[in-house]
């Protein structure tokens, strides 16, 4: 198969990605390939590597060795000032939720517009498409602090998707949620996935992998298991 | 409303104190930039205005010809130290003494022509030339006296009264170019904390927005905006009240300096002449808001 081809189709590549915080070696020796369009679990006990595998690739954090290959770049080659760019293609879910407190609902999906400079016209059709899609057009007017944890999550999957982002990376989304928040969660990025995002969920959720069927990467202390 | 905008003001509205101790600092430094631009015109027009008033008078003899004098006066014109020379006649003399004494025409009745001398009137390109020149001018044969501008109080005064003007025209723009420096520096530096303490208060959203991609420029804009605005305001009512204060004073300014016209007497002229330092203030206010604003952003994201 032509070289520009196996590129095209593997959006996602880790090679022998190393990283270490102090003596603590967070990663070791990761190698994988996520195509494009699919939709990878990243999971294994708390301090195995998932969230600094997520951060790798939002380049939050860089490798002490190793390539990371999105599209046809290793990000890990990229200049401070081409990150923001990077990042505009991704949709990140965070585990901590990190909406803006000071912002409705509407107000934090907006925001994530305006960081890609859509035309304000623009916002309340898109804005309004992705709160129906999380089930929260209702709350549009409200503030985080009048939501469930559950409608938070939503808020930050919302924000997330409002980009249009090519991969959605989203840190333990079902960490605090109970089981039929966390199942609705997961069926909402299952319907994001068919519409062809590569998808990366880091959990430690059993159930939800199980019930899901994706591929999953696991880890363990910071090497890959499966 | 931009999303820019939006933020700038919401953060005003949470933090209003700030926002009027930056506002204050900044009206009071402009207050004072407008009040000292205004003096400096003011002293620049009181300067300029014994400068190029007659200040020398070369009384001519009695029996001279009208071609003795034309000659002087050719080569005085000619003197790259001489300037605005004009011959004043026997006639013109008493016309000015008349003028002079309108108050009491019993004085005028009682002189005719033939009693004042013709003379040229003549001022100088620097006051540092008036010796050399009075004396050159004295050793002419159809100059009879040679002095300065009589109700002056003669030469020794008049270089004196326009040393010591210039004098205090020097220090004033010395001592004011330092003390708006130092005002300056001062709303500068506040400025430069306030917004610092904004970035402070937004630094979990700038992370936020960070992660989901916002370039710098998008980060610094509401900042940016929030200085502009507190520049915008403190320049406005630092000139306003400048203005106001100027306009009240006016008429004893007008009285007191009287012929002397430190300030424009017409209304469009005084506008203008606010209106360039409203100008120029904006310039430099506006100049002070994205160096400060920019300043702040970088060191807040290198904090980070």
């Amino acid at each position: 198969m032509d070289e520009n081809l196996v590129s095209w189709f593997v959006m996602v590549k880790f090679e022998n990605v190393s990283k270490k915080f102090g003596n603590i070696i967070a990663l070791s020796d990761i190698t994988f390939e996520v195509e494009d369009g699919e939709f990878v679990f990243i999971t294994g006990p708390s301090g195995s590597g998932k969230t600094t595998l997520l951060r790798l690739l939002m380049r939050e954090l860089l490798p002490d060795h190793g390539k990371i290959i999105v599209g046809k770049q290793d990000i890990v080659k990229l200049e401070g000032k081409e990150v923001p760019f990077y990042r505009q293609g991704m949709g990140v879910v965070f585990q901590d939720f990190k909406v803006l407190p000071e912002r409705t609902v509407r107000e934090n999906v907006e925001v994530a517009l305006a960081v890609i400079n859509i035309p304000q016209k623009e916002w309340i059709s898109r804005v309004d498409h992705v709160l129906k899609l999380v089930g929260l057009m209702e709350r549009a007017e409200l503030f985080p602090s009048q939501l469930s944890g559950g409608e938070i999550q939503r808020v930050s999957l919302a924000r997330a998707l409002v980009v249009n982002p090519k991969i959605i990376i989203a840190d333990e989304p079902t960490g605090n949620l109970d089981w039929e928040t966390a199942t609705q969660i997961m069926d909402l990025f299952e319907k994001i996935n068919k519409e062809g995002k590569t998808i990366f969920v880091a959990s430690h959720h059993e159930a939800i992998m199980k019930k899901m069927g994706k591929r999953v990467v696991k880890l363990k202390g910071g090497k890959l298991v499966k | 409303m931009n999303i820019h905008f939006k933020t700038a003001f919401s953060g005003i509205r949470r933090s209003p104190f700030q926002a009027f101790s930056a506002v204050l600092v900044l009206s009071v430094t402009f207050f004072v930039v407008t009040i000292l631009t205004i003096s400096l015109y003011a002293s620049d027009k009181l300067l300029n205005y014994f400068e190029t008033r007659p200040q020398v008078i070369a009384f001519l003899k009695d029996d001279i010809s009208s071609g003795d004098i034309s000659f002087l006066q050719e080569r005085l014109a000619q003197d790259m130290r001489v300037k605005d020379i004009k011959y004043v006649s026997k006639e013109e003399a008493l016309a000015i003494y008349k003028e002079a004494t309108t108050d009491n025409p019993l004085l005028a009745e009682l002189v005719t022509p033939s009693i004042f001398p013709a003379s040229l009137e003549f001022s100088l390109t620097d006051l540092n030339y008036a010796k050399d020149v009075i004396e050159e001018v004295k050793s002419e044969a159809v100059v009879d006296q040679v002095g300065f501008t009589a109700n002056l109080g003669g030469e020794a005064t008049l270089q004196n009264t326009v040393e010591r003007l210039r004098l205090i025209t020097k220090y004033v723009r010395l001592g004011g170019g330092v003390f708006v420096g130092i005002m300056l520096l001062a709303s500068f530096t506040v400025l430069v904390v306030i917004i610092s303490m904004r970035l402070t208060t937004r630094r979990g959203e700038i992370e936020i927005l960070n992660l989901i991609g916002a370039t710098v420029n998008f980060i610094r804009g509401p900042v940016i905006i929030e200085a502009l605005t507190y520049v915008a305001v403190g320049v406005f009512l630092g000139w306003i009240l400048a203005f106001i204060i100027t306009l009240y004073l006016s008429p004893s300014l007008v009285a007191y300096f009287n012929q002397i016209e430190i300030l424009p007497r017409n209304t469009i002229n005084l506008f203008g002449l606010f209106g360039m330092i409203l100008g120029s203030e904006l310039v430099i206010g506006l100049t002070l808001a994205l160096i400060g604003g920019f300043l702040a952003v970088s060191r807040s994201l290198k904090k980070k």
